[in-house]
């Protein structure tokens, strides 16, 4: 019966966070920034929080599912936009759980991390699209900004899961 | 943030100036700033013009002879044989993404430079 019910509990958790990082997802592009092709990214937010309560695998579903989900409801789903959200997910999801178990980095240096690797993998795939490797002199801009920015969303993680979970070393 | 954090985000900025550093130089290295024209017949090429001089070329085409003229680092098709005389009626051009094509002659004349007509788009993405 306790199982059964932790099992649900875990469920409903999970649920809630994949509806709050499709809905931070949807609502990003609508906040003016400056500089083009550059977002806050404040989904990664609900992602390197999903890491640290339940782990790897379910990191890995609430990032691909948002991406699935969100351009389904955006109307984007198998288009460009669709596959460099999905190509960056994959690619700064894959490395943030590499460093995260081979580095002693903390929320705050796997949010840059994975705010870096998500643009390179948005690159790669523009190049192979539009069959162009120029493309590439648009990513030590999207660096820069990824710094800032992974260093924002990484400090809100922080401060999420610290009132989450108080007193776990993260 | 602790120690590794700083070592990341350190080796990020430092390869995002690298990366920056090295698409300038290869930039600036292969734009010669030297402007040429190049002509083709049927997609080969058949003449490359410097634009520095002032003179006139004649190369032949499907129909007949196309003299093409250069004055002040402009070009135009100057004469030629064709039905409607497109290409001769577009006049002088001195933009790389403006090309003159002469079809009936099966002759293209491309500009290969680095100033670009700003009201026209550089890049078709199909």
């Amino acid at each position: 019966m306790k199982s059964t019910r932790s099992k649900t509990r875990r469920l409903s958790l999970l649920t809630m966070l994949l509806a709050m990082s499709i809905l931070l997802h949807m609502m990003e592009p609508s906040l003016p920034i400056p500089i083009p092709g550059v977002k806050l990214g404040l989904a990664n937010i609900i992602g390197l929080i999903t890491l640290y309560l339940f782990g790897i695998e379910e990191m890995f579903t609430v990032n691909i599912m948002r991406v699935l989900i969100a351009s389904l409801l955006r109307g984007i789903i198998f288009g460009t936009g669709f596959w460099l959200s999905l190509s960056g997910v994959l690619l700064s999801s894959t490395m943030v759980i590499i460093l995260r178990r081979y580095t002693k980095m903390s929320i705050i240096g796997l949010s840059v991390a994975s705010a870096t690797f998500h643009c390179l993998g948005q690159i790669a795939i523009i190049c192979y699209l539009n069959s162009t490797w120029l493309m590439i002199y648009w990513l030590p801009i999207m660096w820069v900004t990824a710094v800032p920015t992974g260093i924002l969303t990484g400090t809100l993680a922080f401060q999420v899961l610290k009132r989450l979970t108080k007193g776990v070393a993260l | 943030m602790n120690r590794s954090d700083k070592i990341f985000i350190a080796f990020v900025l430092v390869c995002a100036l690298v990366l920056y550093g090295t698409m300038q130089w290869f930039v600036s290295s292969s734009t010669t700033g030297k402007t040429e024209a190049v002509v083709t017949y049927k997609d080969k090429e058949v003449l490359r013009i410097d634009m520095t001089k002032n003179t006139s070329y004649t190369v032949t085409g499907t129909l007949g002879d196309v003299i093409i003229e250069v004055k002040d680092a402009q070009i135009r098709v100057e004469k030629e044989t064709s039905p409607y005389h497109l290409c001769s009626v577009q006049g002088w051009v001195k933009y790389a993404n403006v090309p003159i094509v002469c079809l009936p002659n099966h002759i293209v004349i491309l500009i290969h430079s680095v100033s670009v007509d700003p009201n026209q788009e550089d890049t078709t993405v199909k």
